[in-house]
């Protein structure tokens, strides 16, 4: 069994490992590219959101690649992406690529199944072993990130901290245990802390918040986490993946009691949760108004639903709580021009209305 | 003078029209619902951003009763079904208008959630907002039920001469039984002479189960409907002759399910035609395509 996957931002770096310690060969798709979104675009219905795409256009060049099997996961709405598994195997078998998928529902039993059907022969202790292995990259993943985005606006020397954050990971990809992940983190932590950064700087603080797959896929987001610490800006996002996989697959008390409240803090614009991350992008926005953040960046692939709701609400949340807050949708048109041009603006109105603040 | 109602002429009220104005009548309330869609409503509802055109045509509609009426009925529709949901935008319905609008009446946005008892929850609010007792209430919305429940306009399918080719038309009522957003289909198509199978949800209340044969349930209700109906047609012991599918640009749910009922058709040798409407939809392109599809059958079925 060759296994591929969808690629989001880091996640192939956890995955990969995982996959290949439960005891499948694993064919790691090419980093999302111009091509892949090309072979996605061509193939999918016209407006299915971005992920769906990028996601087929994965496939397509891990197949292409040698992979059989494709896991993903299933879900159970109502947003699209539980809906995404049944469609994209229907149009991989009418283009007559032949792979099996393997959906992980959310259920015990669906997971169940499918780490039989992965690690079969494996032990308890085995496969124990791989799943904490994935757990300590997640968490030092989320970790580096974090790190960068507090040294990008303030290095001496423009993509040191990138640099560091860049090596952190390829060494992590091919960390083989949970101690030398541990010392990885540690390395790099105490790296990126020797990166000469201007201490008294207070760089403009901005939260991200949105849709996941835009907000941790590089390609797709126009790097925007990087493109705004270059522009002297500490951004906060707020859904890293190792925050999504706590929350959501294992969750957590601790995370699910912070999602809770940030939800609690929107039920004044809205007041059900509407799918995706919908309401989490208005209560965020509540919140960073509360805490005094100068500004806020949205971004969600076009036409998704839930943060279509959200983008409309966001106005009034903004002019209510007094954070101003830039909407991004980004689809297979976005231009890197377009994104700079409007992040460019929106840090100079920023910075204008802090001096005048002050 | 009794309290007025709103109910906007748009959405799920092609759905549940007449038990919802059956439901405020008998509550001792005046329902009043909007006229039909016209190019006014679609500017008015305007103000919404890259929403799809149903839901911009909705807040029309809403905008046109707001200086009329003492309340508007807006419900948040969560499920329908175990395990269901209606769509994200129907969930945040009741939030988008108000973010969006200002000088609304007040709404009355009570949540509905599936339950084998019924939305009786929200039943209980409506009859507390308009100072009936709950009993009553849950009484007045058994009645409205009990006489039917079907769509709120007369379904106006078949007809049409014997000869020409039989075409199903799927699509969700709110998109086809409005005039203004469909271009009129139902109309056009009759007159090119095309026998009409409508697969919309409202006229298929039976047909559900059709689409629980897909190896994945589909969550969304109104489109688990939507694709029984349009399965069940495709896979009749006569199929239709083409399949037309009527979306709306950027809905959520058809994007996906077109891609399901299209390689159905296709697997069963039925041409499918898929038209996306937006309040930029030109007539001419419209029935253009109509007629060109609808040729293309005519000349299929003599060869």
């Amino acid at each position: 069994m060759m296994i591929t996957f969808p690629r989001m931002g880091p996640l192939h770096v956890v995955l990969a490992g995982l996959l290949a310690d439960l005891g499948a060969g694993v064919v790691v798709p090419p980093p999302v590219s111009k091509e892949t979104l090309e072979i996605g675009t061509k193939y999918s219905p016209e407006t299915a959101c971005l992920p769906f795409k990028i996601g087929i256009g994965n496939f397509i060049q891990a197949i292409e690649q040698g992979a059989d099997t494709v896991i993903t996961c299933g879900g159970v709405g109502p947003c699209r992406l539980g809906y995404y598994a049944e469609v994209q195997k229907n149009i991989l078998q009418e283009l007559g690529y032949r792979a099996e998928f393997l959906v992980v529902e959310p259920s015990a039993a669906s997971v169940w199944r499918t780490l039989k059907r992965l690690a079969g022969g494996r032990s308890w202790r085995q496969v124990a072993g791989a799943f904490r292995l994935a757990g300590a990259k997640l968490a030092a993943l989320d970790e580096l990130e974090r790190a960068v985005c507090y040294v990008r606006p303030r290095e001496a020397r423009p993509g040191q901290g990138d640099a560091v954050r860049d090596q952190a990971v390829r060494e992590l990809e091919r960390a083989g245990s949970a101690a030398a992940v541990g010392k990885i983190a540690e390395e790099y932590r105490a790296a990126l802390a020797g990166v000469p950064t201007d201490k008294a700087a207070e760089p403009l603080k901005v939260g991200l918040v949105g849709e996941i797959y835009v907000m941790l896929e590089p390609y797709v987001n126009q790097d925007i986490m990087r493109r705004l610490g270059r522009l002297g800006v500490e951004v906060r996002p707020t859904l890293l993946l190792g925050d999504y996989v706590r929350t959501h697959v294992l969750r957590n008390y601790r995370s699910v009691r912070c999602a809770a409240d940030i939800t609690a803090k929107a039920a004044r614009y809205l007041a059900h949760p509407v799918g995706g991350h919908g309401v989490k992008s208005i209560g965020h926005a509540v919140a960073m108004g509360q805490e005094r953040y100068d500004g806020m960046v949205h971004v969600f692939p076009f036409t998704c639903m839930p943060e279509v709701i959200a983008r409309n609400i966001l106005p009034k949340v903004s002019r209510e709580e007094g954070l101003p807050v830039l909407s991004l949708a980004f689809d297979e048109q976005s231009g890197e021009a377009g994104i700079a041009t409007r992040l460019e603006a929106f840090v100079d109105l920023l910075g204008y209305r802090r001096s005048r603040l002050s | 003078m009794s309290v007025k109602v709103g109910i906007p002429r748009a959405l799920l009220y092609y759905y549940h029209g007449d038990a919802w104005r059956e439901f405020f009548r008998l509550l001792g309330a005046e329902p009043v619902v909007s006229g039909e869609t016209t190019q006014a409503t679609v500017a008015a509802g305007g103000g919404v951003d890259e929403v799809c055109l149903p839901v911009k045509v909705f807040f029309g509609h809403a905008c046109e009763l707001a200086g009329k009426v003492d309340y508007l009925f807006v419900p948040r529709i969560i499920s329908l079904g175990a395990g269901q949901y209606s769509c994200p935008k129907m969930m945040g319905l009741p939030d988008l208008l108000k973010a969006c609008y200002d000088g609304l009446p007040p709404l009355l946005d009570m949540t509905v959630r599936w339950s084998r008892l019924g939305p009786w929850p929200a039943v209980a609010e409506i009859g507390r907002r308009l100072g009936k007792p709950a009993p009553a209430a849950l009484w007045a919305w058994y009645r409205a039920n009990r006489q039917g429940a079907g769509p709120a306009e007369a379904s106006g399918a078949g007809g049409g001469p014997a000869a020409g080719p039989r075409v199903a038309l799927v699509g969700h009522p709110y998109l086809l039984r409005d005039r203004q957003v469909s271009m009129d289909i139902l109309r056009k198509l009759r007159g090119m002479g095309v026998r009409l199978l409508l697969a919309d949800a409202a006229s298929a209340g039976d047909l559900p189960c059709f689409a629980d044969r897909l190896p994945k349930k589909i969550f969304w209700h109104y489109c688990r409907k939507l694709a029984g109906a349009a399965l069940a047609l495709l896979h009749a012991a006569a199929p239709p002759d083409g399949l037309v599918f009527v979306t709306s640009f950027s809905c959520g749910p058809d994007s996906l399910i077109g891609e399901i009922i299209k390689s159905r058709a296709a697997e069963r040798g039925v041409p499918f035609l898929l038209l996306t409407v937006d309040e930029h939809t030109a007539e001419a392109g419209f029935v253009t395509r109509l007629e060109a599809f609808v040729d293309m059958l005519s000349r299929r079925n003599r060869l």
